[in-house]
């Protein structure tokens, strides 16, 4: 009689549990693969950590609230190596064999071309996130978290226009990277009313470039935009500092790091300027930010989880997992192409960012305001408009 | 364009100038007495680098973390010679140079892993305001790379012309098959033309880093810049390595500051062919006008 009972009241406890609302709303079986092409070994091994750890991040926080309509999330990763080669060979692996419904990832843009070039192949959505210009006609399956690299100019110039400065200097690395700096600063130039007053190139690969800023010197320039990223830039800020030049000094977005505050420790009067993602403040926005909650809770869990703050690029691969999951939303659908046109019809969604507006004709969704400008104080980022 | 600018691309051509100087002589060493272009001299430079900055960071002071990685680097020369290039002597130059084409890989490799991929930032050796004149500034390190290299053109003389290791070397270069027939060891004197290039090498890299960054890929830059100093001063003459160096961080800093900054990554090499092309057709010119006595 004991026995029974005891019986009764282990499977009445089992069937009390399983219907808990402790156990998630998708069923164990419904799975929903998203792919990740990460450089986890090469040269951009550093980045590749960060976007691995928020996908990850991301991934399981959307499981635990319920995983995307009855499904649950799965991320699987592949390592492109730092090369287009790989990149290409992990992109087809993730549609063919794990049958993944989009493709997140990668840095720069011949890796990311790579990918989109496959994922617009097979019809399969590729949310990226790195300076890889799109174009919706030619690749409508091509999605871009990364803020656009006339953002990343035009912020740090409309910021130069509000503090009353009208002339800024160029110098720029011999190469198409300077010649890409160059386009978008006199399209940004012409956009806020200041004046492109000189222009010096250089090898990114020398130890002195006092020559060039000499030459900038005698233009009186009020400004100096230096398309670069990493010690190139750090060369100039210091090259800079030797000059007495002490008016700000904008540099690529790409040195939003922790490595660049180490280049720069030491330097005191250059006033280094550095367009980034609200995420790399997120004690400092304002509180009407739409954004700012989802910023600091993700910030707050990527701490909790890794022992580090969340940065721009751990940003980047929340936000196109977030895509991609909303994408699912508004379709209805695990259908890659249905998910791709869910997508385009994003509208109104705050992340981390931006509030993201998207179409057929945008498919990367931020304006240039959704970008802040951080300088580098005691060492520490620090947001300044 | 007024005087300041052109004081401060005379600082700029002196920095560079520098720099190219003491990387070509350090090769020129190394050639000299084996008459073999090392091409791991550029991860040498990385490796002195890089030991100061350790160093310096657990607080050692400066001058004795200077010596201490010296000797490191002469210890880690004088191994690779024992290890790997010993046993290949008496190999044909190309094979040489290839075994230091792969040193030179793996020890990028080992700076990798042992450092990582980040750069490091180095202390100049003495703190205080650049050197200002009229506007213009210069890094003082670039004074005492400036003096480090006179310093071993001294050395370097004394060594040459009053040791017998010198001589020896001298010997070597120019006859090793009589220089060993008339007693000297070839083997020993190649070990230490080694110990001493690698260690040249190290303080290369010690001097110029803190003008700049390190990391374990910053090899490359100063080991081909050095490379063509060395074959534009003569591939011989450590004195020909300093004036060729030195015309070169000149000619580049002017050429960017009086022409245009385009062409900045170019200058050196365009100055490499136009001497190589003169030279060859000054040479050129001499056989022929000797064939002529016949």
């Amino acid at each position: 009689m004991k026995k029974t009972l005891l019986v009764l009241l282990f499977l009445a406890s089992i069937l009390l549990f399983s219907l808990s609302p402790i156990t998630p709303a998708y069923s164990a079986d419904k799975v929903v693969k998203i792919g990740g092409v990460y450089p986890l070994t090469g040269y951009l091994s550093w980045l590749g950590e960060y976007y691995k750890k928020a996908a990850i991040l991301q991934v399981d926080l959307i499981n635990k609230a319920g995983g995307v309509a009855d499904y649950k999330l799965e991320l699987v990763s592949y390592d492109d190596q730092s090369s287009p080669e790989e990149g290409t060979r992990a992109a087809l692996r993730l549609i063919q064999s794990d049958k993944v419904v989009a493709i997140t990832g990668t840095a720069t843009a011949a890796i990311t071309g790579a990918v989109s070039s496959i994922a617009n192949k097979y019809k399969v959505p590729a949310v990226m996130s790195s300076g890889y210009d799109l174009r919706p006609d030619k690749e409508p399956f091509t999605f871009n978290t990364a803020h656009p690299t006339f953002f990343a100019v035009a912020r740090p110039f409309m910021y130069l226009k509000k503090q009353g400065i009208s002339k800024v200097g160029l110098l720029m690395p011999i190469g198409s990277l300077g010649e890409i700096g160059t386009a978008n600063a006199q399209k940004a130039a012409s956009q806020y009313g200041l004046t492109i007053v000189a222009e010096e190139k250089f090898d990114i690969k020398s130890p002195d470039v006092t020559a060039q800023l000499a030459k900038l010197r005698a233009s009186n320039p009020e400004a100096i935009f230096s398309f670069v990223t990493g010690e190139p830039a750090a060369l100039v800020a210091r090259n800079m500092q030797q000059l007495k030049l002490d008016i700000p000094l904008i540099v690529s977005h790409g040195n939003a790091t922790p490595g660049f505050l180490k280049l720069t420790s030491g330097l005191t009067t250059v006033k280094l300027v550095v367009p980034s993602g609200e995420i790399m403040a997120p004690d400092s926005l304002s509180a009407t930010d739409p954004n700012k909650a989802i910023i600091r809770e993700f910030n707050k869990l990527h701490m909790e989880r890794y022992q580090e703050p969340a940065n721009y690029f751990s940003g980047l691969l929340s936000d196109a997992v977030l895509l991609v999951v909303q994408g699912i939303r508004i379709s209805g659908s695990v259908d890659p192409e249905k998910i791709r046109d869910g997508i385009e019809k994003i509208k109104s969604f705050p992340a981390i960012g931006g509030v993201y507006n998207m179409s057929p004709t945008d498919h990367y969704g931020t304006r240039i305001e959704d970008m802040i400008v951080l300088t580098i104080k005691d060492g520490k980022w620090q947001l300044i408009q | 364009m007024d005087l300041s600018q052109i004081i401060q691309f005379t600082f700029s051509g002196l920095t560079l100038g520098s720099i190219y100087a003491l990387m070509a002589v350090s090769l020129t060493i190394v050639y000299n007495a084996s008459k073999v272009i090392s091409f791991s001299q550029g991860e040498f430079f990385v490796f002195g680098a890089l030991m100061m900055v350790t160093l310096t960071s657990i607080g050692v002071a400066i001058p004795i973390a200077l010596v201490l990685s010296l000797v490191m680097a002469a210890a880690l020369g004088a191994l690779i010679e024992r290890m790997l290039i010993k046993p290949i002597l008496g190999s044909s130059v190309g094979t040489i140079v290839t075994m230091t084409i792969a040193i030179s890989l793996a020890l990028r490799g080992s700076a990798l892993l042992t450092w990582g991929r980040s750069s490091f930032v180095s202390q100049p050796f003495s703190q205080g305001e650049p050197l200002r004149i009229l506007g213009a500034s210069l890094q003082l390190q670039v004074l005492w790379i400036c003096g480090a290299t006179g310093a071993v053109l001294l050395l370097i003389w004394l060594l040459f012309e009053r040791t017998k290791v010198g001589l020896a070397m001298r010997a070597c270069s120019d006859n090793s098959l009589g220089a060993s027939l008339v007693g000297i060891s070839v083997r020993r004197v190649n070990f230490f033309a080694w110990i001493f290039g690698s260690s040249m090498g190290a303080l290369a890299g010690i001097l110029v880093a803190p003008l700049y960054f390190v990391q374990y890929a910053s090899g490359v830059m100063p080991m081909l810049s050095g490379f063509v100093a060395m074959a534009i001063g003569g591939m011989t003459s450590t004195l020909g390595a300093v004036i060729a160096g030195m015309v070169l961080g000149f000619l580049e800093a002017y050429g960017i500051g009086f022409i245009s900054s385009q062409f900045a990554d170019v200058i050196i090499f365009t100055v490499l062919i136009v001497t190589l092309l003169v030279r060859t057709r000054l040479l050129a010119g001499e056989a022929s006008s000797d064939e002529g006595g016949m």
